[in-house]
């Protein structure tokens, strides 16, 4: 196994999915965002929506702040240190074997 | 991996989607040519002379635009497409640097534009104010127009009538501010051509955020309220 392969096989899967991939790199470009803002720009329904931030948050990458704008629920969702350590070594890693 | 870039570009994009960031930016530079003309139109020792009313003016001009904004934002934006908070930054040292950087170019052009080509005594084109309204574009291209295409008329409406006005004889930029030498050891033409551009720029910025936030109003809806 060369260099580029044993790369690409250390790479994050959490992260690598590219539903998780498009949520973890509109988080990382801002301090925090909420569930309708990223369905807005993902396009993703709820449900998927809610299935991949349950995986990223499982890991530790993202932290959920249940609260409230008004009278209407809001769902605060922003990425861990860890989550930003992980998505830095992501691209890291990507860059290196692509 | 560009793909990746671009979304981490997206949240930027996003605090100009319903026009307001245009908006502010239209209303600051009306504000400051209402200013320029105010002083222009006064005598040396009135009121718009003096540097106090200035800072209550940029007081009073970013009151305006951070709670119009964050009103904007609160009952109109984020219940349709989301509320983002961004980062603080760091540091003021890029945007610092970037705008020194864009300023020493304008006039480093100014300058080339006048010495290389003999430009400038009879065009009017004594002031760095047009150039730097090229630069505007450009910027204005790369931070907005890029995200929405027909945003790129707006930046070439910026940039032709930057060359316009650098194009008009100098002594019709120069009538606009009369006889009086309100800014003392800047020309008259430099003046008339800075209050010509500042106004221009306020009114294309201003009618371009109007028609964003109307399109935004009509492409959005608020948000079913439904767990998420």
């Amino acid at each position: 196994m060369n260099l580029k392969t044993r790369k690409l096989a250390e790479i994050d899967r959490v992260i690598h999915e590219p539903g998780r991939l498009m949520l973890v790199a509109l988080l990382s470009a801002v301090e925090q965002a909420d569930f309708l803002y990223l369905q807005h720009e993902t396009e993703m329904n709820k449900g998927t929506l809610s299935s991949h931030l349950s995986k990223l948050e499982e890991a530790g990458y993202v932290e959920v702040t249940k609260t409230y704008r008004g009278k209407i629920p809001q769902t605060l969702l922003r990425l861990t240190i860890e989550g930003r350590q992980a998505f830095t070594q992501y691209r890291r890693r990507m860059k290196e074997a692509l | 991996m560009d793909q990746v870039e671009r979304m981490m570009e997206r949240p930027k994009l996003y605090y100009n989607i319903d026009g307001v960031g245009e908006l502010g930016m239209g209303f600051m530079l009306l504000c400051f040519a209402l200013l320029e003309w105010l002083q222009i139109n006064s005598p040396a020792g009135a009121i718009w002379h003096r540097v106090y009313v200035l800072f209550l003016w940029i007081g009073l001009m970013g009151a305006v635009i951070h709670y119009g904004s964050e009103a904007i934002k609160r009952h109109i934006t984020y219940p349709r497409t989301g509320f983002v908070e961004y980062k603080k930054r760091n540091s003021i040292w890029p945007a610092a640097i970037a705008f020194v950087t864009s300023a020493l170019v304008a006039v480093g052009l100014a300058f080339a534009v006048r010495s290389h080509w003999g430009i400038g005594s009879h065009m009017g084109l004594t002031t760095p104010a047009a150039l730097i309204g090229l630069v505007f574009a450009a910027a204005y291209a790369y931070g907005v127009a890029r995200s929405v295409r027909w945003k790129w008329a707006v930046a070439g409406t910026i940039a032709i009538c930057s060359v316009a006005i650098a194009m008009l004889p100098a002594d019709l930029v120069g009538s606009m501010t009369g006889s009086t030498s309100a800014f003392g050891a800047i020309s008259s033409a430099s003046a008339g051509a800075w209050l010509l551009i500042i106004t221009l720029y306020g009114v294309i910025l201003l009618i371009s955020g109007v028609i964003s936030f109307v399109l935004y109003l009509r492409h959005t809806q608020p948000a079913a309220e439904t767990a998420e």
